[in-house]
Order: C-alpha cells, then sequence, then structure tokens
C-alpha cells in the first residue's frame, strides 16, 4: 500500500467511481465482443430463426399441413408442390421436418432446463454446506453417472411410456450430473471467499448467501451449461425417438422420421432421411458454435485478448 | 396359448422376417464342392435352444423337427393338409366314445448314436420313452411351454402334475391315461373328446426323446439334444450356425409316391419312393438382419429366402417373379398362410365392451385394404373372420357387413351408439410395440379413427409389455396375430372362448353364452360337415358381436434357388427339409451366374 496523504486519498477515490460508472458488466462485455466475431453472429441468427420457426409452427401458422394424409401420394419424391417429398402416408416431409423443430426446440429447452435445475441446486447444497451434505451429494451424483446415460434415459422413458413430457422429464433427470460437479466445485471455491464472509457478517442467512451472493456469481457457467445441455436434450430426443421411446406416435419428430427412413432406404426413398438430418445439423451446428463463443466470451481469462 | 412368435407375434416382425425361410452361410462367401449336398438354410431369428417341449417358436421348431420324431406328420404334398404316421406305424385306433386311442409304433426305429448310451450306439425306441417323454412335457419342474397342448384333456396327467409338484409322484407313477400295452403300442385315454388330439400328437412338443440323455446331460439337454430323427445334432455356435449331421441309423423313410394336383408336372413326384434324408448335412444360420439374409441369398450362400418387405417391388413385378430373378434360376412359391391379423377389443372394457355399435363403427372406419398394400405388400387377403384360410370352415364368398371400409356407414353406426360424430366418446388407447412398423400401423389405425371423429391415444409399449397388459386384462385395443398351430378351425376359435379368457388366450375377454356353448358341442364332434357346420354358426355370432376388428390373412411368398429340387411350402410343418434334394450339378451352373 502506498503512502498518500489524507486530501489525495479523496481525489483518488473520486476518480475511481467513475471509472466504475463507465465499466461494463460481465454480460454486457461479453455481448460486445460477441458481435465483433462473424462465428457468433451468423450462429445467433441461425438459432434465432430455428427459434422464429418453432414458435410459428407450434402457432400452426406456417407448414399446417404437416398432418394431412393422403394415402394416394405415399412415398412421392421430392416436387415443387413437396420439396422434400411425401412419407409412408403421404404427408409433406418439408412441413414435418419443420414441426420436428418445435419438438426438438420444445425437449431442448426443458429437458437441458430441468437438468440445469436439479444439477444446481445440489451442486450449489453441496458444495456450500459441505460435510454430510456433500458425501450425499456425491454419492447421489456418482451412482447416477455410473449408469450409462443413454440407458438410463431409455429406462425412464420405459417405465414412464412416450410421450414429450416423458422424453424431458428423463433426460432432465439423468443428464444433470456433470453440470452438477461444477457447480459444486464452484461453491467450494466461492463459500469462503470475502463477499461471501462479508454477507454473512451483515447477518445474511444460508439461504440468502447460496441464491442471492453466490449464484449470480456463477451464472454464466449456468448458461453455458444449458446451451450445451441443449444439444445434447436434442441429440437425445432424436435417439429415444428413433428406438421408439421417444415422442407419441404421430407427433413430428426427426428421431421417428430417420427410424422411418431405416426401412424405406432399402425402397429408394432418401428425402425423409435427408430433410431430418439437415434440419439437425444446421440447429446443432449453430448452437455449438454459438455455444464456444459464447464461452470465450464469458470467461475473465480471455478479457483482454 | 400365446407362443412366443409361431401364435401371436406383433404384426410387424412378421412382415420383415417370418415370412423369410430361407438358407445359407455368413458373409463367407462359400466354396462348395461338386459333391457337397450340405442344405444352407437361414432362420430369421436366433433360438434359445433345441429341446422339443420348449420349441414354441417357428425358428427353433425348425431345428428340432430334424433331429426328432413326434408320432405323426403332415403328408408332404397332399393338400388339404392330411396326416400320416411317422414314428407310428399307423393311424391310432379310437374306441367308438372317442375317448380311448391306441397307437402302434414302428419297430427296429432307434436313437441317434451318442455317448449317453452304451457303447455310444442308440437303443430301439419302445412305447415307454413316448410316455416319458409326455411326462416330462407336463413335469412341473420343466416349465414346458408345450404343456398346454394337453393341459386337462388326458385323464389322470394333470393329477401326475400336481402331484409331482408335491413331491408325491415321480416318473416311474402310473398315469391312468397314458399306457403302455406292450413294448410297441401305448394306449392314451382321454379325459373327454379332443379331436385335436392327433394333430397334438403332431408337434414337436410330442417328439420322443430317450431317458439316457436327459439323464445324462441334465439342463443341457437343450444344447445336446439327442432325437430319433433323420438328422444328428452335431455341432452349435450359439448365434450365428448349427450344424446337423444325416442320421445314419434313420428309419428309413420313403418319399411319397403320391402328391396334390400339379405336384407330378412340377416334378415335385420324381423322386417317388426313393430314400429321405437325401442331403448329407444342414447348416442353420441365426441371422436376425434381414438384409444380410437377404445378400446372403443373392449370393447363393442360402439356398432359399423370403422376401423382405422393402425389397419387395424389386423382386416381384405384378406378381410374378422379376426376369432378373428368373434369369438367376431363382424360383417362387406363394401361399396363404392359415394366420389372421386383427384388432383385438378387450370386452370387459367399461365402454368398447358394452356397446357393439362402437366396435363396429370401429371396423367400418378402418380400412385393412390400403393397410394390406401399405404394410404388407399386398401380400394377404383381407380377412372377414378369425377362420383363417386352409382351414375347414374357412369360406373365401363369406362377407362381413362390418369389415367393408365405409365412412359414412361408420359414422352412422357411431351415431347409433351413441356418439354422433364421436362426441362424447372417451379417449381410446390402441396398445402396440415400439418397431418402426408397428408405431406406422398404429398411426395408421388413428388416422382411421380420426376421420369419423373418434380421439385415440397410442400407448407404445414392447413386446413383452403389451403382453402383460393383455394377460392382466388392462389394454383397451391392440393389433395382433394369430398362426395355426393345426388345420382345424377350432385353433382359432378357442381364442373366443369364455373359459379361456386372460391369462389364457382369450385375450379379448370375449364372453358368450351361445358361443361358449357351441364351441363345447363342436369339441365333441369327429372332423366332418356337422361340425364345419358348427364353426360357422360361431363365426357368425363373432360377426354380430365384433370383439375383434379381422384385418388380413397373410401371404407367404417364399424364393429358393433352382438348386433345390422337391420344394414345396408348408404353412404349418417345419419338418419338410429332409424332402429337400440339392442338385449339385445344377448349382455350379447357376452358381456361376450370380
Amino acid at each position: 500500500m502506498k503512502v498518500a496523504s489524507i486530501s489525495s486519498t479523496a481525489i483518488d477515490t473520486k476518480s475511481k467511481q467513475d471509472e466504475l460508472e463507465k465499466g461494463t458488466s460481465l454480460w454486457a462485455d461479453a455481448a460486445s465482443r460477441m458481435k465483433k466475431k462473424p462465428v457468433a453472429v451468423v450462429s445467433f441468427w441461425f438459432v434465432a430463426f430455428y427459434l422464429g420457426l418453432a414458435l410459428l409452427c407450434a402457432l400452426d401458422l406456417i407448414f399446417t399441413s404437416y398432418s394431412v394424409v393422403n394415402n394416394d401420394i405415399a412415398y412421392q419424391a421430392p416436387t415443387w408442390a413437396h420439396w422434400f417429398g411425401t412419407d409412408v402416408f403421404g404427408r409433406d416431409v418439408l412441413a414435418r421436418a419443420a414441426h420436428g423443430t418445435v419438438t426438438s426446440l420444445t425437449v431442448g429447452f426443458f429437458g437441458a432446463g430441468i437438468a440445469m435445475f436439479i444439477g444446481t441446486f445440489f451442486g450449489a447444497i453441496g458444495g456450500y454446506f459441505g460435510g454430510k451434505i456433500d458425501d450425499l451429494v456425491v454419492w447421489l451424483y456418482t451412482t447416477v453417472d455410473t449408469i450409462p446415460g443413454i440407458l438410463l434415459v431409455v429406462s425412464f422413458s420405459f417405465v414412464m411410456g412416450p410421450s414429450l413430457k416423458t422424453v424431458c422429464l428423463a433426460i432432465g433427470l439423468t443428464a444433470w450430473v456433470g453440470h452438477c460437479r461444477i457447480i459444486r466445485g464452484e461453491y467450494i471455491k466461492h463459500r469462503d471467499q470475502d463477499y461471501v464472509q462479508g454477507a454473512a457478517a451483515l447477518g445474511a442467512g444460508h439461504i440468502r448467501r447460496i441464491f442471492l451472493h453466490i449464484l449470480p456469481n456463477v451464472f454464466h457457467l449456468i448458461l453455458i451449461n444449458f446451451s450445451l445441455g441443449f444439444v445434447g436434450a436434442i441429440k437425445s430426443e432424436v435417439i429415444l425417438s428413433f428406438l421408439g421411446l421417444g415422442v407419441e406416435p404421430g407427433t413430428p419428430s426427426w428421431g421417428v422420421m430417420i427410424n422411418d427412413a431405416k426401412q424405406e432406404l432399402f425402397r429408394g426413398v432418401w428425402w425423409g432421411l435427408a430433410a431430418a438430418t439437415i434440419f439437425m445439423f444446421f440447429l446443432v451446428l449453430a448452437v455449438n458454435l454459438f455455444n464456444s463463443e459464447l464461452r470465450d466470451a464469458l470467461d475473465p481469462k480471455l478479457k483482454n485478448k | 396359448m400365446f407362443k412366443t412368435t409361431k401364435s401371436i407375434v406383433q404384426l410387424v416382425i412378421l412382415t420383415a422376417t417370418c415370412l423369410v425361410i430361407s438358407a445359407c452361410t455368413n458373409s463367407c462367401s462359400q466354396k462348395t464342392s461338386s459333391t457337397d449336398t450340405t442344405l444352407h438354410f437361414p432362420l430369421a431369428s436366433t433360438i434359445k435352444g433345441m429341446d422339443p417341449i420348449q420349441s414354441n417358436s417357428t425358428y427353433s421348431s425348425r431345428v428340432v423337427s430334424q433331429i426328432f420324431t413326434p408320432l405323426f406328420e403332415y403328408h408332404y404334398l397332399k393338400r388339404p393338409y392330411e396326416l400320416v404316421p411317422q414314428a407310428a406305424e399307423s393311424m391310432p385306433e379310437a374306441s367308438a366314445d372317442g375317448l380311448v386311442h391306441t397307437i402302434k409304433i414302428r419297430k427296429g426305429m432307434k436313437f441317434h448314436n451318442n455317448d449317453c448310451f452304451e457303447n455310444g450306439e442308440g437303443r430301439e425306441v419302445k412305447a415307454s420313452d413316448f410316455i416319458y417323454s409326455w411326462k416330462r412335457l407336463a413335469d412341473p419342474d420343466n416349465r414346458a411351454n408345450g404343456f398346454w397342448i394337453f393341459d386337462g384333456k388326458i385323464k389322470g396327467l394333470n393329477e401326475w402334475r400336481d402331484a409331482k409338484s408335491k413331491g408325491e409322484a415321480d416318473y416311474d407313477t402310473v398315469i391312468e391315461g397314458m399306457k403302455v400295452l406292450d413294448d410297441y403300442t401305448l394306449q392314451i385315454t382321454l379325459t373327454k373328446p379332443y379331436y385335436q388330439l392327433y394333430y397334438t400328437l403332431a408337434m414337436e412338443f410330442t417328439a420322443v426323446v430317450p431317458k439316457e440323455a436327459v439323464d445324462k446331460y441334465g439342463e443341457e439337454f437343450l444344447n445336446n439334444p439327442v432325437g430319433s430323427g433323420p438328422y444328428v445334432f452335431t455341432e452349435w455356435v450359439r448365434g450365428s450356425k448349427i450344424t446337423l449331421d444325416k442320421n445314419p441309423t434313420f428309419f428309413g423313410q420313403k418319399y411319397p409316391s403320391e402328391g396334390a394336383e400339379g405336384d407330378k408336372e412340377a416334378g415335385l413326384l420324381d423322386d417317388a419312393g426313393q430314400d429321405i434324408p437325401f442331403n448329407d448335412k444342414i447348416i442353420f444360420y441365426e441371422v436376425v438382419e434381414s438384409q444380410p439374409l437377404w445378400l446372403n441369398f443373392m449370393k447363393g450362400n442360402y439356398d432359399v429366402a423370403g422376401i423382405p418387405k422393402d425389397n419387395f417391388d424389386a423382386v416381384v413385378v405384378e406378381g410374378e417373379l422379376s426376369d432378373d430373378m428368373k434369369g438367376k434360376g431363382i424360383q417362387m412359391s406363394t401361399y396363404l398362410q392359415p394366420d389372421v391379423t386383427y384388432i383385438a377389443f378387450n370386452m370387459k372394457d367399461p365402454i368398447l365392451g358394452k356397446n357393439d355399435k362402437l366396435r363396429k363403427a370401429i371396423a367400418m372406419a378402418y380400412d385393412s385394404a390400403t393397410s394390406i398394400d401399405k404394410f404388407y405388400n399386398g401380400r394377404g387377403v383381407k380377412a372377414h373372420s378369425p377362420i383363417a384360410p386352409g382351414i375347414d370352415a374357412y369360406d373365401p364368398e363369406f362377407k362381413n357387413p362390418y369389415v367393408e371400409f365405409d365412412q359414412s356407414k361408420a359414422k352412422q353406426m357411431l351415431k347409433d351408439a351413441g356418439f354422433p360424430d364421436g362426441k362424447g366418446a372417451p379417449v381410446l388407447e390402441y396398445a402396440t410395440t415400439s418397431s418402426s412398423t408397428a408405431r406406422q400401423m398404429a398411426e395408421y389405425f388413428k388416422q382411421n379413427m380420426e376421420a369419423v371423429g373418434l380421439k385415440i391415444q397410442i400407448a407404445s409399449v414392447s413386446w413383452p409389455q403389451l403382453q402383460a397388459k393383455i394377460k392382466d386384462a388392462k389394454a383397451q385395443m391392440w393389433g395382433i396375430a394369430w398362426l395355426a398351430d393345426y388345420p382345424d378351425a377350432e385353433n382359432f376359435l378357442q381364442l373366443l372362448y369364455g373359459p379361456n379368457q386372460a391369462p389364457g388366450p382369450n385375450g379379448a375377454n370375449f364372453n358368450n353364452k351361445k358361443f361358449n356353448k357351441l364351441y363345447e358341442q363342436a369339441s365333441a364332434l369327429p372332423p366332418g360337415e356337422e361340425r364345419t357346420a358348427v364353426y360357422q354358426k360361431m363365426r357368425d355370432i363373432f360377426v354380430e358381436e365384433m370383439p375383434w376388428v379381422p384385418n388380413v390373412h397373410r401371404k407367404g411368398y417364399s424364393l429358393r434357388h433352382g438348386w433345390i429340387k422337391n420344394y414345396k411350402p408348408h404353412a404349418i410343418k417345419a419338418n419338410s427339409l429332409k424332402y429337400f434334394k440339392v442338385d449339385t450339378g445344377k448349382r455350379s451352373e447357376l452358381k456361376a451366374k450370380l
């Protein structure tokens, strides 16, 4: 610490305060850095496009023909009327693939959301309290982790029967382990830091310290894990539907389309597979790229690079 | 009863795989010498073992029937199917009341040579061996899945079974209804007339096994089968292939010298009167996926094959084998299978069970003709009743008015049922398995129902879960199939007999007093016009009540290479391989073209 006169200290303090007011938050800073990266911008617009598409489909404003059956035109190759041909019941494949976005995004949001909620909760209390509670949390996630992920999801689906709700729950209830581990580590790191001690000294209870003080400081990790989990959930939905354990039959889903293609390919019907794969490819790629940019932007160590 | 692949069956698995009857090797391409008469036969599934009392799938009975011999078999060529003696010397003699049946068995028939016998030489088969084998079938410790054929039918057998489970009886205990009169004569006494008895004595379940082998191998008997059939078990590489060699001590059966109309012209009587089996060896291949099986057949590695659903259009053009296939010397046989696929209603369900108009409306709203094109490549005929083609009471002219697809009539019927345009009707659950084709079939059903205003919820479950649901009477509607065990309409009508309700084979829980009475009446009648008339009365009650929506009687398509002689499809029995003959000269010639 420098020795300084009383008066000069006052002036310094004031100028520092000015600086602070002009400074940017972690979030604003990340946003401004991301805007400068073309990959981030393009992937963001892709994700936004899918969100818009899903919303319009969910409100039944576009591709309304997705469930119109016409057995006379079953397995029609792509034409101007049906860009991606028709399926076994003569339904438009493009419309079904577009509506598949709704299923995928719903599962992505809720599946990853549930996983984040559970993972954050257990990670927070385990890491914060330590001791017996931590032992219990570690025991719980290690146990869940010893079972291969996809098998666990499949068994959940078997028990609960196929529906969109089941898929979200099955994914949510199994995909929280990795996230829980990270959050627990963060809480162990944060719980003894000065700002938490300070809050305790001011009379903040455990709940307040966990959720109002520490949580905002680890929130960027939740966001990153959420977007990672989002992609994982979409892929899991496709796998589950492929295995016949996914959404209820009749609901448009990319996994179901790929499952159908398994047999259809032998009769030369490739368009169902193509549509589902193209839709999934761009969504997963965009979310992954966006994700990677987001992680860089939120990493304080990369701030000045 | 419900037998895994044979009787029930997801509609699906059958479409893709069950039709497959073919032969050949693993992916390795085969070198066959010009004198090698090995038959290469693919099974479209893995099998659990080769114990006759457990052989309830079409695949395991295919193997079991080459190794073991039941008393009777079906004439290879004659149609309609006719029972002839196999291990028996002649057809049985029955008492006037139909209760006592005396059967003579062949003299000089020997078990396969095996280490379980003294000096490794198979001993002669005696009448007592049959009684031993049937006690094995009834022994509760064996949990044999074929016991249903004797359950409650033979005097004293069920009592023996109960006593055995309590430890109060053993294999030496004499059963009143199964007597040995001398070394070559046995007598069966029934509790009531049971005219299907002779058919059951042609099923693998009742084949003769040697006590020595069961004692030596114990639980491993299913992996070390010893019988008295035309082929001897040699080796089983699990999940891959099963090798059988010609039995040098086989009792000398001859190739039949009479056949059905057209058999002579087709060359099926060229080998009349010759000793069978013709081929030195059979190799069965366990191939689960339909595409590897198909590709191996096309390479000539397997001798026979079915046609996978998705290859169908390339193979069959306007009902004929394509020119490309013909050029390769491949031949095709088609035949109507004695089976029926149907949508069953649970008659115990408070909504469906009490409202026959609702059931009829559903039946009329279902377009089965389109479903046959879509899911079976048109391979089948529309079903109007449970009774399948090739069975005595089947009438191809019979029309069931409620399975004629007509949406406006269906809507009217729905109105009469109390649900105009489906208003007020609860969401109905249709249970199905989760394979692709089963799911598509369920979706198709749902679309058909929605078109008249009925809401359907599809419950996709696993095959065991579906069976459990039906057994517990918890399913509302489901799609399923039944393949005949023997050519008698009784085998289909028992699926609707009241006392057979779940957990028995009557999964629909149909219980109609008149129907039950007729069933009992028919079971006391010998085959003939009178019984057929009773069966047809039962069919008419079925139509009035509609506990099922009958869908399709499937058509079998089987392919074989030109070097397989004496091939005739048999829809009921699997033991026909001993009649096949590999023409080695033709094989070298045709294989060069593949």
